[in-house]
């Protein structure tokens, strides 16, 4: 009898387990969509053509399954809302899309295996990246042996595209920019910031960042007193900010990941450290960022590739910021990130490869990639010949009194960035 | 200073994993998942029943031991014997379900139980101690001091240290085997609650913000010494001022010197700095 049991509890588990895998397949359910436009439905009498494959590797499990969704939405989004109204146009022909995932496991090898399985076994069209230049960078490599294009949205280091690769393009604006917005911004405040600290996680693209931000502001007449690396993913970092503590910066700047933005604030708070200024290359775009933070979060900066409220008006189905966002909290009921638009910026610039190529072709779809100029709600999208979107600026949004607004471009700005940092406790 | 409290909460995360390898013998890689799940217990008791975390403690001890006990009774107890590779297999395979599943009911967001008090901090001059680091260290310290007791004094402490030295001469002694394994597993699963309580309201978490916690516990208890429970606490504090000192010179290494530390000591000493047969 006890055997039994324990056989009956075993299988339970065994049950569980199975029915908790994450599946794999498509998942494709095509949601008219109200704010699109009419011309283009026009002559799609509802019936497909064909079916083109996108693949990608997507971090859903591992230490960026929190980014490795939002990228997955921006794709089901781009999917569905185009799939609504007529797919991809060929030459008159409409072609439905298809999205293949597989979880990566925010592990660079795996995604790289996983890309090689979805060209070569489950034969995909064409690929879309996954999320973190690590596994980008891998990625680019199979997708180059292949001969296969691939426009990835999530993953920004120059590193990617310093290899010569044909097929690889990114649709983000370039590392160096990611901070490079914050300092602008700060230096036309009052009482304008003197000095700086920057800690930087200690993988290539923050360091990249780091590096870039350091040297920008130097040239913008800052003093840089502190600048430290710590390990990638390190939940305690007292002792870097008890050091940069000492040396009485006005502005922090930090160049990492969504959980090291959160151990950053808890820890200044508990340690008294009270700059004049908090900004972030990644975690304050994050809604966790607030709801995690709460009254902590406000003043804090945050660089960001993409904001609903900067105005763009794009030649694409979402057209603006604003529909795209609209759109979204129709589909998944939360605010839009940016990686979520990243991901559907890489699939608008396939779309428009594919219908100016004519073809599905490889190649040609390949040249035609290199040759897209266009504005969409994303902003500019045109690659110079390493394949980055160089012209592409970067937001910076900062948090006050619980929502996120844009702060910088002045030109789209939402408010006025709130100055200096009051201290914690204090608001 | 804050090395020593970041480090009593490691050597809380690395106890119940030196209890059940002691005694089971088994390199619980589960650990983080229990350390998860009392995370989200926490979290849960805090935001919809507002109950602070350190008056929730007791109860997720409880209902971890309850866990632990079961699946060390049901699943658990069917490889006790088997090959280190068998039992490791098992228990990584636990912990990947458990993490799954909390990914998939809960999502990847991050959260935080965050009672009033959470990371603001008490300021002695250039001192400036958190209050739930100095609760936790303070936890930490008892539990420590209990489970010491409770092994060193009680009759069922003494069967659980004579079922981890011998355990054919336990059951000829008369030592229900069985029971005292899952009774072991059961109380390293509620301190393994103990430290996630903690842990939930120190910091922002998510399903797999844990699984680091496995590497931390095996390392404190490796390096303080298989076997003793001070060792643990050595191992834990150690560690915690490897951390602080090392983010003064080489800090995007700290791993390495951590790890240099280890080996070192495991050449030097390879029962670790304080370990000894049996379990005390």
């Amino acid at each position: 009898m006890a055997h039994l049991v324990r056989f009956s509890t075993l299988l339970a588990v065994l049950a569980i387990a199975a029915c908790s895998a994450p599946s794999a397949a498509p998942t494709s359910v095509a949601k008219p969509t109200t704010a699109a436009t009419a011309a283009s439905t026009a002559a799609f009498n509802g019936n497909f053509d064909g079916t083109l494959v996108f693949g990608a590797p997507v971090s859903l499990t591992g230490s960026t399954a929190k980014e490795g969704g939002l990228t997955r939405d921006g794709y089901d989004l781009w999917r569905d809302t185009y799939n609504a109204n007529g797919g991809i146009n060929i030459n008159g022909k409409h072609y439905k899309i298809e999205t293949k995932y597989y979880d990566d496991a925010s592990d660079a090898q795996q995604s790289a295996t996983l890309t090689d399985k979805l060209i070569n076994e489950d034969k995909v069209n064409f690929l879309l990246g996954p999320y973190g230049t690590a596994p980008t960078l891998q990625d680019s490599t199979v997708a180059e042996k292949n001969k296969m294009p691939m426009i990835e949205g999530n993953g920004a280091a120059e590193s990617i595209f310093s290899q010569g690769y044909k097929y690889t393009f990114g649709v983000l604006a370039p590392a160096q920019n990611y901070l490079r917005g914050v300092i602008d911004l700060v230096v036309t405040l009052d009482p304008k910031p003197q000095s700086v600290a920057v800690l930087s996680a200690d993988d290539p693209f923050s360091v990249e960042v780091a590096d870039a931000v350091r040297t920008y502001a130097e040239q913008k007449g800052m003093q840089v007193v502190y600048y430290q690396k710590y390990p990638n993913a390190s939940t305690d970092l007292r002792a870097p900010l008890t050091e940069a503590k000492a040396k009485n910066p006005d502005l922090l700047l930090n160049s990492g990941h969504l959980q090291e933005s959160l151990a950053i604030m808890q820890q200044s708070k508990e340690l008294g450290f009270n700059p004049k200024g908090f900004g972030f290359s990644v975690g304050p775009g994050t809604p966790d960022f607030q709801t995690t933070l709460q009254n902590d979060a406000n003043y804090v900066l945050g660089g960001t590739q993409w904001t609903p409220s900067l105005k763009y008006n794009g030649d694409d189905l979402f057209k603006t910021p604003e529909n795209y966002n609209t759109l979204f909290k129709q589909k998944f009921g939360y605010e839009p990130a940016y990686q979520s638009a990243d991901g559907t910026a890489a699939g608008v610039a396939f779309v428009k490869a594919i219908e100016s190529a004519g073809s599905t072709d490889p190649a040609k779809v390949r040249d035609a990639i290199a040759a897209l100029n266009f504005t969409s709600f994303y902003g500019v999208i045109k690659f110079d010949s390493r394949g980055i979107n160089v012209d592409k600026p970067m937001a910076v949004e900062q948090w006050q009194s619980g929502r996120r607004v844009t702060v910088w471009p002045a030109d789209v700005a939402e408010a006025k960035a709130l100055w200096p940092f009051p201290g914690f406790g204090s608001h | 200073m804050n090395g020593l409290l970041q480090g009593c909460i490691l050597a809380l995360v690395g106890l119940g994993f030196s209890l059940v390898w002691g005694i089971l013998n088994i390199v619980n890689l589960a650990h983080a998942a229990l350390i998860m799940i009392a995370a989200y217990l926490t979290y849960f008791l805090w935001s919809l029943v507002g109950l602070d975390p350190f008056v929730s403690l007791p109860l997720s001890m409880a209902v971890l031991f309850g866990i632990g006990y079961v699946l060390q009774r049901c699943v658990i107890n069917l490889v006790m014997g088997a090959s280190i590779l068998t039992t490791f297999l098992l228990t990584f395979g636990i912990e990947a379900l458990f993490v799954n599943l909390f990914l998939r009911w809960f999502s990847a967001d991050t959260r935080q139980t965050k009672p009033i008090y959470a990371n603001v901090s008490l300021n002695l001059g250039p001192l400036y101690l958190p209050y739930t680091q100095l609760g936790a260290v303070i936890v930490a310290l008892v539990l420590t001091y209990l489970l010491y007791v409770f092994l060193d004094r009680t009759r069922t402490g003494s069967s659980i240290r004579a079922v981890g030295q011998d355990r054919i001469a336990a059951r000829l002694m008369g030592i229900n085997i069985a029971q005292t394994y899952a009774l072991t597993f059961g109380i390293g699963a509620a301190l393994a609650a103990a430290s996630g309580t903690l842990l939930s309201a120190t910091s922002g978490f998510a399903p797999n913000a844990f699984s680091a916690f496995n590497v931390l516990a095996f390392s404190v208890v490796v390096l303080g010494g298989l076997g003793s429970i001070p060792g643990v606490l050595l191992g834990g504090l150690v560690f915690g001022l490897v951390y602080e000192f090392s983010g003064t010179y080489v800090l995007a290494q700290r791993d390495v010197v951590i790890f240099a530390i280890l080996i070192l000591v495991l050449v030097l000493r390879p029962t670790g700095l304080l370990g000894r047969e049996g379990y005390r």
